[in-house]
C-alpha cells in the first residue's frame, strides 16, 4: 500500500523540510527490505507518527536505530531503538515544497 | 509544480502528517529583552556622563555611589543583551535559517564583541552600535516567524528607534 504524508518539523532538514510531502510504502516489504539509510515512518508511543533515517538495522532487521540529521532532533537517542512491528512504512519517493517556508522554530 | 498540485489535493484529502521533531515543542522567544537591554546601556552611559559633568571629578560619597550603581547597571545589561541573544541563536535559530540570512552568525558575534565593548567603555557611539545590530538581529528574528516589524522610536528617556513586531 502506498500513502502520501505530510512532513512536519526540521529534524530530517536539508533532506526532507517542513511541507515536504513523502510517498512511503506500506509494511510488509517482501522485496525490499529496510537498509542503513532508509528513512522510514512509523509510530513511536508518546512522539505520535514520525519520520526518520535509519542509522543501523538492529537484532537481525528486527529493530532499527534511527537519527534526525540536527543535534535537538528527537530520534534513537532520546527513545531507544524502533522495533520493526511499530514501522508502517518506508520512504520510497519525495515531492519537496519550494524552499521559502523557514517559519518553523524548535519542533 | 507537483507540490503545488498535492498542496491543492491535501486541502480536501487531508493526508497525514508525520514529525521530524526535535527536543522540545515550539520555545517562547523573543529578542525584546535583549532591545531593553541595549537602550539601557545607552541611558547608563548618558547618566555617568551627566554625574561626571555636575560633579567634575569630585570623589564625595554621592558621586562614588551614583557613579557605582550606574556602572552596574550598565554591566548587567549589556550582559544581559549578550544572554538574551545567544539563547535565540543557540536554541531558536537552525541551519536553515543561516543559510536564508548568511549575515546572521557575522551579526551575532558582532553583538557579543559590541556587548563586551560596552561594558569596557563609556561610549556612546558604541551603545548605540549595540542597539542597532540588535535592531538588525530583531528584524531577522520576526522575519523568520513570517511576522512584520517596525521600527519605533523608544517611549522611554532614551528615544532612539527600537524595532517591534506588527502583531
Amino acid at each position: 500500500m502506498l500513502r502520501l504524508l505530510k512532513v512536519r518539523g526540521a529534524s530530517l532538514w536539508p533532506d526532507y523540510r517542513e511541507g515536504d510531502y513523502v510517498l512511503a510504502a506500506g509494511m510488509p516489504f517482501p522485496a525490499r527490505k529496510i537498509r542503513a539509510g532508509d528513512v522510514i515512518v512509523f509510530r513511536q508511543p508518546g512522539y505520535g507518527t514520525l519520520i526518520k533515517r535509519v542509522r543501523r538495522v538492529l537484532a537481525n532487521g528486527q529493530a532499527y536505530d534511527v537519527r534526525g540529521t540536527q543535534i535537538a532532533s528527537s530520534d534513537s537517542r532520546n527513545f531507544g531503538p524502533v522495533a520493526q512491528d511499530q514501522v508502517t512504512g518506508k520512504v520510497i519517493a519525495s515531492i519537496r515544497a519550494k524552499q521559502t517556508s523557514q517559519n518553523s522554530q524548535g519542533h | 509544480m507537483l507540490h503545488k498540485i498535492v498542496q491543492k489535493l491535501d486541502q480536501h484529502a487531508h493526508f497525514e502528517s508525520v514529525d521530524a521533531h526535535c527536543d522540545i515543542p515550539c520555545g517562547i522567544y523573543d529578542p525584546h529583552h535583549a532591545l531593553i537591554g541595549a537602550l539601557t546601556v545607552i541611558r547608563m552611559v548618558d547618566l555617568i556622563n551627566a554625574l561626571v559633568k555636575e560633579h567634575g571629578q569630585g570623589s564625595t560619597a554621592e558621586f562614588i555611589n551614583g557613579m557605582a550603581r550606574y556602572i552596574a547597571v550598565k554591566e548587567e545589561h549589556a550582559e544581559l543583551t549578550k544572554h538574551e541573544i545567544r539563547i535565540i541563536w543557540g536554541d531558536f535559530i537552525k541551519a536553515q535559517h543561516v543559510e536564508t540570512y548568511p549575515q546572521l552568525n557575522g551579526l551575532v558575534h558582532k553583538i557579543m564583541q559590541l556587548g563586551s565593548k560596552a561594558r569596557q567603555t563609556v561610549d556612546r557611539e558604541t551603545a548605540l552600535a549595540l542597539l542597532e545590530a540588535v535592531n538588525e538581529f530583531a528584524e531577522i528574528f520576526w522575519q523568520i516567524k513570517g511576522i512584520e516589524t517596525k521600527r519605533v522610536p523608544a517611549p522611554f528617556p532614551v528615544s532612539e528607534e527600537m524595532v517591534l513586531p506588527v502583531l
